[in-house]
Parts: C-alpha cells; sequence; structure tokens
C-alpha cells in the first residue's frame, strides 16, 4: 500500500467558505502551433488492448529513450481532442519499479493546429540523454466501443466495433510497435486485415487474442494513423452510469455510516429494432439464454451493512434481495430493475444502507486525540462481469457539524487500479444544514470524471477534527430553542386580551 | 393509608387537576392510536401514495413547492387534458396542498429533511389525530359528563368508517376536511351557545379553511342555516343565534370566494342559496323581534303576517326570475343523484361509473361503525329528552347525514362524526350509571322525594340508581366486551380493507412470504424513462392521474373528469375498429396507448371489465356510432371468447388486451382467468399500434401508435404485406374510408 496523494488543506470551522475550493483540475494552455519537442524515441511498443468489458482498457508499455542533448522530464502523450474527455483513470508508472507509484500528470487545452489534447508526463527524474525508461502508461476510453448493427432483434446476439489506429499514437517517432487485442469470445466476425504493413498475416489470431504487428516504424512520422476496426460479439449489457452521485454520511452520536447512491444508467448497446415483447422475454428468461439486456445487478456491500433500499423515482424497488453476510463474506445485495434494460434505454435509481461507524472511524493515534481518522471505499458499486463505466462520479462525504481540519487521501493498490491522478480530482468543501444544524455539516465533494468499475478498491481516508463543544452543540441549540418556545407560550399565555370590563 | 393518599389525588382543587392531566394523557394516547392505526400500508408496503386522486394531489403538491405558491394559484397545466390543458390552478381546492405546502416548509426551516412524499403520506393519521381531538371538544359541548366527549374521541380515532379515507398514503382533500368539518361544528355549537362573534369569526375562518379543502363544504353551508331555520322555528330565536349566524355568514361567505375554484358560486348557485335565505330571513326576525318590543300583540300580529307574506313571496319570485335567466345557477348533477339515485345512471353514466357513487350497502353500516350504529338511534333519542340548541343541532345532522349516507356510499364519511357523538352520549350515559360502585344513598333518595311535594309527579326528577351489583356487573362486562370487539373488528377492518395502496397488489407465496405484484409502476417507470418527454398517453380515465404522477407524461383524460365529451372521444376510439380509431389518435397526437389487463393474474379489476362504461359514455354523445348493444350478444351475454360479437372483437380495447397473449400458451389453451373463458386460437391482428411493453404479469400493457405508412399503404395492407400474404384485389366493394390525417 501506498499513499500517492495528499492534498492538505488545514482550515478552521468559521473560515469554511473562505477556503471551499481544495483542488481544482486545471489544464495547461499551449499554443495554437505547439509541437511537442522531439526529444524522445520509443525503442519499443507494445500496446494491450482490452475489449472484454463494456469499455476499453488499454495498457501501453513503452521502452523511451532521450535522444536530446539535455536531460529531459516531460514525455507527451497525445489524443484526439473528440476522444480526450472520454480518456478515464489515465496512470503511468516505471514499469520496472511500479510500486514506486504513479508520475504526475498534467493535461493540456486542445491544440488547434494538429486537433490533439496531451497528457504531459512528468518523470521524477529527469531522463539523462541516451538514457532509457519503460513506461506503463494505462487508460481505459469510455464509450469508444459502438454496436453494430445498432438495432437487433431482440434474441439475436449484439456486436460490437471498436475502431483505432494500427500505428499507435505517439506525439514521438516509434521504432517497433505492436497491439494486442483481448475479445471477450472467440465470435469476432468481422476486422480489418492489413496489406503490405509486414510480412505474413495481419492480424495474427490465436484464440480470443488478436495481434496487429509487430511493424517496424522508425521512418514514420509521429501521428501517422492506419485505420483498423473489429466487430465481435459482446451479448452482454453495454452499462454506461451517466452519473453517480455518492453520499456518506458520518454520524459521530449515532455511531452510524450511511451510503446512499444515486445512479443515472443506461444501457448503450444495440437497440430493439422492433418494440420489446414480453412472450419472447419469457421465453428467453425461461431458457436462460444470454441476452444484450441488463436483467440484475449484483452489488457486494461491506459485511455488516444493514438496512439497504433499493428505490426509484415512484417508490420501493420490491424486486431487489438482500443477502446479509456471514462472518467475513461481503454481503450481497441483489438488485433486480423494474424491467429489463435492452439497448438505449435508461434507468434511474438509488440504493442506501447503513453501517457500523466503529469499524471506518477512529481517532488519529497521538498527541491530538480529536483527530479523526474515517477511512471508507472511495467507490463500491454493482460488481458486473461486463463491467460498468462511469462518466462522472460525485462522492460527498458529509461529516459531522464542526468539523474543521479536513484533508483527505486516496489511497491505490501497487498496481493500477482504475483512478486518474490526484490533480484531476476536483474536491471542494461546503456546509450542509440538516437535521437541526446551525452551522451546517461540513461536507467534502469530490468530482472525478471517465471512471470505471476497476477503481472499486481505492480507498478514501479522511481525516477531521471534531471536539466534543462540537459535539455538545446540538443538545444545546435544542435545549436553548425549547426553552425559548416554553417562555414565550408562557408569556403570550400571560396576556390578556378581554374586552370585558374590569 | 393508600385510601387517603388516593382521596387527595382524586378530590377537591388537586383532584381537578390530576383529572385535567389523565384526560391530556387520555387523549394523547386516543391521538397516537388514531395515527398508529393508520400505518398498516406504511408498514407492509413502504410510504406510498395511494389509489388515482391522492396521485394527483401529490403532484400538484410538488408543483406548489417547486414553483411557489403563484404560480401554483395561476398553475395552467398543459400536461392533461391534451390538446385541451387544464386550469389547475382554478380548479381544485387548495387547501390540501398549501397545509403539506406549509407543513413542508416549516420542517425545513427547521432543517429537518424531510421528503414532500413522507408529509403527504402522513398528513392523513396526523390529522386524524386532530379530528380525534375536535370530536372530544364537540362532544364536550353536547354533554355535561366527561366520558362521553373522551369515548367519541376514541370511536372518532379508529371507526373504520373514517379510517377508510384517511390511511396513511390516501392523500385526498378528506384527509384534512374531516377534521376541519368537526371542528367548524364544534366552534358553531360554541358560538351559538355563547352568541360570541369571537366564537362566529373563529367558525367562519375554519369554514373558509374547509372551503378551501374539499368540496364538502357545501354540507356545512347548508347544515348550519338548516340548524338556525330548525331553532327559529320552534320559536328559539335569540340574540345568540342572531350574532353568530351572521358573524359567520358573512365573513364565511368571503372567505370562501377567495378560493378561485368557488368564486361567485355562493351568491350564484342553487347549492348555497338556504344559507343566504336564512342569513335574510334572521335579519326579517330580528327586525319582528325588535318591533314586537314596541307594538301591542294585535297589530304586531297583522304586520308580521303582512311581512311574512310580502318577503315570501318577493323572495320567492326573485329566485325563481334569477334561476330562469339563469343568473343562479341550477343545482348540479351529483346534487340531484343525491335525492334520485337512479338519476345518474341515465343522465350522467361519468359519475354512475364511479363505484364510491353508488348506493350504499346495508351491511356496509355496520361494517364501517360496528356496534355505534345501534348506539346511534338510542344517542339521538338522548338527545332528544334534553333538547337543547346543540341537541338539535346533533338531531338535524343525524338524519340529514343518514339520508346522505344511504344514498352514496362515499358520504359514510360525513355520517360518521355525528355516529360517534351519538354513541358516545349513549354509552357514557350508561357507564356513569353502571360504573358508580357505590350505591345511590337512601338520603338524598328521600331529600328528593320532600323536595317539593306539591308539584307535579312528572315534573319532579325521579331518582334512578342501580342497586343490583350483579346488574352492574353484568351491564359494565357486557359494554367492556362490545368495545373489545368494536376495536378488535376496527383493526381488522382497517388492516384487511383499507390498508391496501392499490398501486401495489400484494399475494401470499405458498410458504407465508409476501409476493408483490408491482405491474403499474413496471409499466410507469418505463414510460417516465424510456419515452419522450411529451410523449402523449391514451389511457381510460381511471388511470390518468397515476400517469401523470408516476410517468410524468401528459395524458388526454384523467380523473378530473371535467370534459365529458373528451372522455367520450377516449371511450369512442377504445370501443370502434382500428379503422375509425386510428384517426382519433392522429388527431390527438396520441403516442402510446396504455390498457390494464387482468387475463393472465386473475385481476378483475381491469379494462375488459369497465369496458361497458366506455362503450356507454361513448354512446352518450356518439349514439349513431357506438351502440352498448353491439357489444352483447344475441342472448345478451358480455362475452370475450369465440362467441363474442364482431363489435366486441373488432374493437381496440379487445384487440390490445389480448394481442400476442395466445402465444404464451399451448396452442389453443388460452385462458383468462378474470372472465374465465377460453380465448379463440388466435390472437386478434392488430394494424395501427404496435405493443411497446408488457409489464410481467400483463396488468399493464403500453402500445405505441405506428406512424404513417412510408409507402402511403394503410396499415392493414402494410402489415398483410410484411406478413408476406397475397394483398387482396381491391374489390367493388370498398372499406369504409379511412380518414388521413395530415
Amino acid at each position: 500500500m501506498r499513499f500517492f496523494t495528499a492534498t492538505v488543506l488545514g482550515l478552521l470551522a468559521p473560515s469554511l467558505c473562505a477556503a471551499s475550493d481544495l483542488t481544482t483540475p486545471s489544464r495547461l494552455d499551449l499554443p495554437s502551433d505547439f509541437k511537442p519537442p522531439q526529444v524522445f524515441k520509443n525503442t519499443n511498443l507494445v500496446r494491450n488492448t482490452n475489449l472484454e468489458k463494456g469499455f476499453v482498457r488499454e495498457t501501453i508499455n513503452v521502452v523511451v529513450e532521450n535522444i536530446d542533448k539535455q536531460p529531459q522530464t516531460d514525455y507527451y502523450v497525445p489524443f484526439p481532442s473528440e476522444v480526450f474527455d472520454q480518456v478515464g483513470a489515465f496512470e503511468v508508472r516505471d514499469k520496472k519499479v511500479p510500486e514506486q507509484g504513479r508520475f504526475e500528470v498534467d493535461t493540456t487545452e486542445a491544440v488547434s493546429s494538429s486537433g490533439n489534447q496531451y497528457f504531459v508526463v512528468h518523470l521524477p527524474e529527469p531522463l539523462a540523454p541516451k538514457a532509457q525508461i519503460t513506461l506503463g502508461i494505462s487508460y481505459s476510453v469510455l464509450s469508444a466501443l459502438s454496436p453494430l448493427p445498432a438495432t437487433i432483434q431482440q434474441s439475436e446476439k449484439q456486436f460490437l466495433t471498436y475502431s483505432f489506429s494500427a500505428y499507435t499514437p505517439s506525439a514521438y517517432t516509434t521504432v517497433t510497435q505492436k497491439t494486442k487485442l483481448k475479445f471477450p469470445s472467440t465470435n469476432v466476425p468481422d476486422y480489418t486485415t492489413t496489406g503490405g504493413l509486414k510480412s505474413g498475416s495481419d492480424p495474427e489470431r490465436k484464440g480470443a487474442t488478436y495481434t496487429y504487428g509487430p511493424y517496424d516504424t522508425a521512418k514514420l512520422a509521429p501521428g501517422t494513423e492506419y485505420p483498423v476496426s473489429v466487430r465481435y460479439e459482446f451479448t452482454n449489457p453495454v452499462i454506461t452510469v451517466n452519473l453517480l452521485e455518492r453520499d456518506l454520511e458520518v454520524s459521530q452520536w449515532g455511531g452510524n455510516l450511511a451510503t446512499e447512491e444515486r445512479y443515472w444508467l443506461r444501457n448503450n448497446g444495440s437497440q430493439l429494432a422492433n418494440q420489446f415483447s414480453r412472450v419472447e422475454w419469457t421465453m428467453a428468461a425461461y431458457q436462460k439464454a444470454p441476452s444484450s439486456a441488463l436483467r440484475e445487478l449484483t452489488y457486494p456491500l461491506q459485511p455488516g451493512s444493514v438496512d439497504p433500499y433499493f428505490i426509484d423515482d415512484i417508490g420501493n424497488v420490491s424486486t431487489s434481495r438482500y443477502r446479509p453476510s456471514k462472518g467475513k463474506n461481503a454481503a450481497n445485495l441483489e438488485l433486480k430493475p423494474r424491467y429489463p434494460i435492452f439497448g438505449g434505454w435508461n434507468y434511474s435509481f438509488r440504493v442506501g444502507w447503513n453501517n457500523d461507524l466503529s469499524s471506518f472511524l477512529r481517532l488519529a493515534a497521538g498527541v491530538n486525540s480529536d483527530s479523526h481518522v474515517l477511512k471508507v471505499p472511495l467507490i463500491e458499486g454493482p460488481k458486473m462481469a461486463e463491467g460498468i463505466q462511469y462518466e462522472r462520479v460525485v462522492v460527498r462525504v458529509v461529516l459531522p457539524e464542526g468539523a474543521h481540519n479536513v484533508r483527505f487521501e486516496i489511497i491505490e493498490g501497487a498496481t493500477s487500479n482504475g483512478l486518474p491522478g490526484a490533480n484531476q480530482i476536483h474536491a471542494s468543501l461546503s456546509s450542509l444544514k440538516t437535521y437541526m444544524d446551525t452551522l451546517g455539516r461540513t461536507t467534502l465533494t469530490l468530482e472525478v470524471d471517465s471512471l470505471t468499475d476497476e477503481a472499486r478498491d481505492a480507498k478514501l481516508v479522511v481525516t477531521y477534527t471534531h471536539t466534543m463543544m462540537d459535539a455538545l452543540r446540538k443538545p444545546f441549540t435544542i435545549f436553548a430553542g425549547l426553552l425559548t418556545v416554553f417562555v414565550a407560550a408562557w408569556g403570550i399565555g400571560k396576556i390578556d386580551v378581554s374586552i370585558k370590563k374590569r | 393509608m393508600a385510601q387517603s393518599s388516593l382521596d387527595v389525588l382524586l378530590k377537591g382543587s388537586s383532584g381537578r387537576n390530576t383529572r385535567g392531566l389523565l384526560r391530556v394523557i387520555i387523549l394523547c394516547t386516543i391521538a397516537a392510536a388514531a395515527v398508529a392505526s393508520r400505518l398498516f400500508s406504511v408498514i407492509r408496503f413502504e410510504s406510498i401514495i395511494h389509489e388515482f386522486d391522492p396521485w394527483f394531489n401529490f403532484r400538484a403538491t410538488k408543483y406548489l413547492i417547486e414553483n411557489g405558491f403563484y404560480s401554483f394559484w395561476d398553475w395552467f397545466d398543459d400536461r392533461t387534458w391534451h390538446p385541451l390543458g387544464r386550469v389547475t390552478g382554478g380548479t381544485l381546492y387548495p387547501g390540501l396542498m398549501v397545509t403539506s405546502g406549509v407543513i413542508y416548509h416549516i420542517l425545513r426551516f427547521l432543517t429537518i429533511p424531510v421528503d414532500i412524499r413522507n408529509v403527504c403520506v402522513l398528513l392523513a393519521p396526523g390529522f386524524s389525530g386532530l379530528t380525534a381531538l375536535a370530536m372530544y371538544f364537540l362532544t364536550c359541548e353536547m354533554s355535561t359528563s366527561p366520558s362521553a366527549g373522551l369515548l367519541a374521541a376514541a370511536f372518532m380515532g379508529i371507526t373504520p368508517g373514517y379510517i377508510s379515507r384517511s390511511v396513511a398514503g390516501s392523500y385526498d382533500n378528506e384527509a384534512i376536511a374531516i377534521f376541519l368539518l368537526v371542528f367548524t361544528f364544534f366552534l358553531w355549537i360554541k358560538a351559538v351557545k355563547n352568541g360570541s362573534i369571537m366564537w362566529g369569526a373563529l367558525t367562519a375562518l375554519f369554514y373558509g379553511y374547509m372551503v378551501s379543502a374539499w368540496g364538502g363544504y357545501v354540507f356545512i353551508t347548508n347544515l348550519i342555516p338548516l340548524h338556525v331555520f330548525v331553532l327559529i322555528c320552534m320559536g328559539r330565536y335569540s340574540t345568540r343565534v342572531y350574532i353568530s349566524y351572521t358573524t359567520w355568514y358573512a365573513l364565511g361567505t368571503l372567505g370562501s370566494m377567495q378560493i378561485p375554484f368557488v368564486g361567485f358560486l355562493p351568491i350564484r348557485n342553487s347549492d348555497h342559496m338556504s344559507a343566504l335565505g336564512i342569513f335574510g330571513l334572521l335579519q326579517l326576525v330580528a327586525f319582528a323581534e325588535f318591533v314586537r318590543a314596541y307594538l301591542p300583540g294585535k297589530q304586531f300580529q297583522k304586520l308580521l303576517t303582512a311581512m311574512v307574506l310580502l318577503t315570501v313571496g318577493i323572495a320567492f319570485s326573485g329566485l325563481i326570475l334569477l334561476s330562469v335567466t339563469g343568473v343562479i345557477a341550477p343545482w348540479s348533477g351529483r346534487f340531484y343523484s343525491l335525492w334520485d339515485t337512479g338519476y345518474a345512471k341515465v343522465h350522467i353514466p361519468i359519475i354512475a361509473s364511479v363505484s364510491e357513487h353508488q348506493p350504499t350497502a346495508w351491511p356496509a353500516f355496520f361494517f364501517d361503525l360496528n356496534f355505534l350504529i345501534w348506539l346511534f338511534p338510542a344517542g339521538v333519542f338522548m338527545c332528544f329528552q334534553k333538547l337543547k340548541d346543540e341537541h338539535v343541532f346533533v338531531v338535524i345532522y343525524s338524519v340529514l347525514a343518514s339520508y346522505f349516507a344511504g344514498v352514496m356510499v362515499r358520504l359514510m364519511l360525513t355520517l360518521t362524526p355525528i355516529v360517534c357523538v351519538a354513541a358516545a352520549l349513549a354509552l357514557s350515559a350508561i357507564l356513569d350509571n353502571f360504573l358508580v360502585a357505590s350505591s345511590p344513598t337512601p338520603e338524598s333518595k328521600a331529600k328528593a322525594a320532600t323536595e317539593d311535594p306539591k308539584s307535579l309527579r312528572s315534573t319532579r326528577n325521579p331518582v334512578v340508581g342501580i342497586y343490583s351489583y350483579f346488574s352492574k356487573s353484568v351491564v359494565a362486562c357486557s359494554v367492556t366486551l362490545y368495545l373489545l370487539l368494536f376495536v378488535a373488528h376496527c383493526t381488522w377492518v382497517t388492516s384487511n380493507a383499507y390498508s391496501s395502496p392499490s398501486v401495489v397488489l400484494a399475494s401470499k407465496l405458498p410458504d407465508g412470504s409476501q409476493f408483490i405484484i408491482d405491474d403499474y409502476r413496471e409499466a410507469y417507470y418505463w414510460l417516465r424513462q424510456n419515452t419522450p418527454d411529451n410523449a402523449k398517453i391514451m389511457s381510460w380515465w381511471d388511470y390518468g392521474y397515476q400517469i401523470g404522477g408516476m410517468a410524468d407524461r401528459p395524458t388526454l383524460v384523467d380523473n378530473n373528469t371535467w370534459n365529458n365529451t373528451h372522455i367520450a372521444t377516449v371511450g369512442k376510439a377504445m370501443s370502434s375498429r382500428e379503422e375509425v380509431s386510428y384517426p382519433i389518435l392522429r388527431q390527438h397526437d396520441v403516442d402510446y396507448v396504455l390498457v390494464v389487463f387482468g387475463g393472465l393474474l386473475g385481476y378483475s379489476g381491469d379494462d375488459l371489465n369497465k369496458f361497458l362504461w366506455m362503450v356507454r359514455i361513448a354512446e352518450g354523445i356518439w349514439p349513431d356510432e357506438v351502440k352498448e348493444r353491439d357489444f352483447f350478444t344475441a342472448r345478451g351475454e358480455y362475452r370475450v371468447d369465440e362467441e363474442a360479437t364482431p363489435a366486441m372483437k373488432n374493437s381496440l380495447m379487445y384487440k390490445m388486451s389480448y394481442h400476442n397473449y395466445q402465444n404464451l400458451f399451448p396452442p389453443g389453451q388460452a385462458m383468462d382467468r378474470v372472465r374465465g373463458t377460453k380465448l379463440p386460437k388466435e390472437s386478434p391482428q392488430l394494424n395501427t399500434l404496435e405493443e411497446a411493453f408488457t409489464s410481467e404479469n400483463w396488468i399493464v400493457r403500453l402500445y405505441k401508435v405506428k406512424d404513417l405508412d412510408n409507402l402511403g399503404r394503410d396499415h392493414s395492407n402494410a402489415v398483410a404485406f410484411d406478413k408476406g400474404l397475397k394483398r387482396k384485389r381491391a374489390s367493388k366493394k370498398k372499406g369504409p374510408r379511412v380518414l388521413r390525417t395530415e
């Protein structure tokens, strides 16, 4: 385990609004004719594209050599601007020592001359001339898969297409490169065969793995493209969450951690050619035939989760089942939407549950006993074999009233696990008035774009200071309020309003 | 020693305090019981709005919360009654929505994060607690016995006749109206007793609130004048009556006219004329009283006769003149059906088609009121014995409400309060006499006997007392037994009859666990999520409010039923052949048609069972095109199987109900479990609509209206072509011309 980021901001309760913005992702503005300086050379590049899920997951391992005379630190990774915003969880590590952690990455605005946007990777130590480093670049691309045919019959198989360039886009000259595609099944009816790029058949097929290359591209200018597209069977829903709002509410009085998540979900698979037929669906469900419709979501919950609920805009969804945890096993919430979600259909809902706070919150060891440490999963979300893509995630942690000195950090594993860099997370502090609060509760809001369900393992650690006086504020307020009411009632009762003669 | 310490608590001024405290505790407990007994559906299902009308009230409340009071007041709703729209702000009673809006804002001000849905769901139980309190006050005005008020409060709290309209989730006008009704009557009695302007003004205030809440305010508008009229006739005119009535009438009428839906009705509608008439009469009587004080008896008699004849003549002819010229609106249809139960069926089928407008069956009285119904006459009789001004009120109320409750099931609600009052009076009289452990002392008897030996026997108060412990205990035991049975009955009725949300259907699995059939919400939510925001949904009017509330889509007709022709249009579209219906659908921009079909599950409240009402209502407007007779077989049966009439088989409703249904069964074995018949082998062919969605148990079926054919064919040809059938030769026999819109 390593801490990769610690955005530290001490702040006192009264000056909440003064420092409401913790971090804001900023993009570097580049001149319109910007071209990355040709200071690097990719000696060898291997791109692994994983298509097993409803989104594209790519890992590029590249050996980079400094061909300049100066030591260099900034390595540019280009994406066309229309794709750029769909790229999520961009992460670069030193392939040799991944446990050293991720490199700092900046993003840039679009460069108008080339239409590219860049991730700027800052190497932790400048790369000396002639020296080499192996970078492991991983990221996911959301909504890059499109169903073809776009409309299918209800019980037909669904196919997705993925278009990309056989030459991996890079800002630098690449000597040799290849691309490995991993499909969910061996059923790949259409794929581009290249001609004259290399000797022998291209791509090479081996089970569900197709390999384009290796190509010798030392002579090609950087940015040269060779469009390739593949079409493969994916008879699973393409689950896309347009927006996930996740609220974690800490109640120190009640010893409770309440979680509520609100989903706006959509299936981005093939739409129905005809309308929905219940007869056909009943038959298919009876035979347990695979379908491109989303039938059920399984949602593992932390052990000890209680009172789960599954509701949508018009009330309780009665088709859910909760299997409480036994011992150390995770509890399981089986959510069945009201109707099967076919391609193009939407479904929005909310789930929530309670946990005992003691297993998530502890007092910080050492000097200051008022300092609390809260450790919760950053996102949970259903666990589906076909994967889930989140276009936007908003996590709100509602801390007790009067909490101050709020800091947070995100802990992730040794290998990449689907999170963007710290400076891609928008964090802000605000206050939320609820349940007879006077000051309002300190609320930490984290906003992340383009996540996938791989980020399920990441943990969010929030530390804050909350004193005894803060905890006693509310009982005092209520006491004072009731006292006022009684005194007022007594006073009003004393007034004589009769118009009789005395 | 314990005896004496008890005495300290129960006697003297501290005894009064103890009793007062006990009374407060008992009342709070009664209120809590009233609230608790209405929560069955929340505990069993969830916090959900029930039935149909509450969904509209809920939607209107949400609109009020979101857009503020003034835009609510001026709300023109273009999402109902497409394409006409509805001036919703001016055609509803805003009291309910404003009440829950105020509660919501108060809670929000205290930063209690309550959902408006929960405010709405729990409003009725909350107000029923208040009703019990109001009942206590009202009954305490009737009787000197302190137990009568408490008994009445308890009865009111749990009697099924009131629970039926106030369980959690039944967010309807009645939820607050019954409280207002009872409380207004309490204030009125108080005003008449004291002759006080303050109480009269308070009566007017709560009357205004009642007017803003429920159309049933007309009951108060007529009952109070009737009370005053009877008092005058009994020769009980007094300044108290004059002060309280004039105060109430002047302020109350002004208050009621502030509601846009009521507007000028109080001076233009026949329903309100009695209040105006009594107001005038009261002035005359007051004048006569005034004159009488100054004139000798003979002259006064003459003057009085002349004046009475003159005013009656003027008033009557004026009324007739105004009615004929149309300044005063005639009685409304619902009002006529109160006097002639057959009226609605003949003239306004839409009113008759609502089950709650049917006459009450006799068992319903016992079902809703249990033993109160036979204590009721006894209580009324006891009122005759005392017959003060307030007792006259009870008697009039009882007579009127009994009649109305017999005519319309729904009006059982207005009967319930007075039944509780009367029954509590009777029962408290029994208890007060039989629960006294000590025998009446002979001294008092002797004293009573020797009080005034010269007076008439009948004017003497006979000493009534129960001496035998046996009879005391028998009566006490049997009353206790009746009370216990009453509680058991109320709980049972509430739990079994009145606590189903009707949006969700519950059944039991063989292992006893609850199985929920949630088809309505499944389909509504599908509509909400997967159709364009302004897709127009056509369905029978019963589901209009639910579609508006849950699916949030525009509808053609809804439970407001203000435009009979529009409803008849929908009825015609449902009951006609596709060739006739399709142009209607196109003309009304219909995108989806919703039908409810219970054939798979045996759910009897489905559209095919309501179909005859659609036919009847359509026939009312188009007697030449839709005929009820065509839907019955030659032998007069209503059938859906092979023998169904051609009109039935070709109707859109029939086709939509059974479309594709036969494929669910082995060939030739399709069954309709509601009507218990075998269906034809082939499912009907739909040409102009296509199935868009069918819920899990087939209860709700949605059809999409096809667009015009791209090649300009009519839909039956297009479908036949798609199926590979050979096109029929365009024969000489021309079918009915298909109207092409656009």
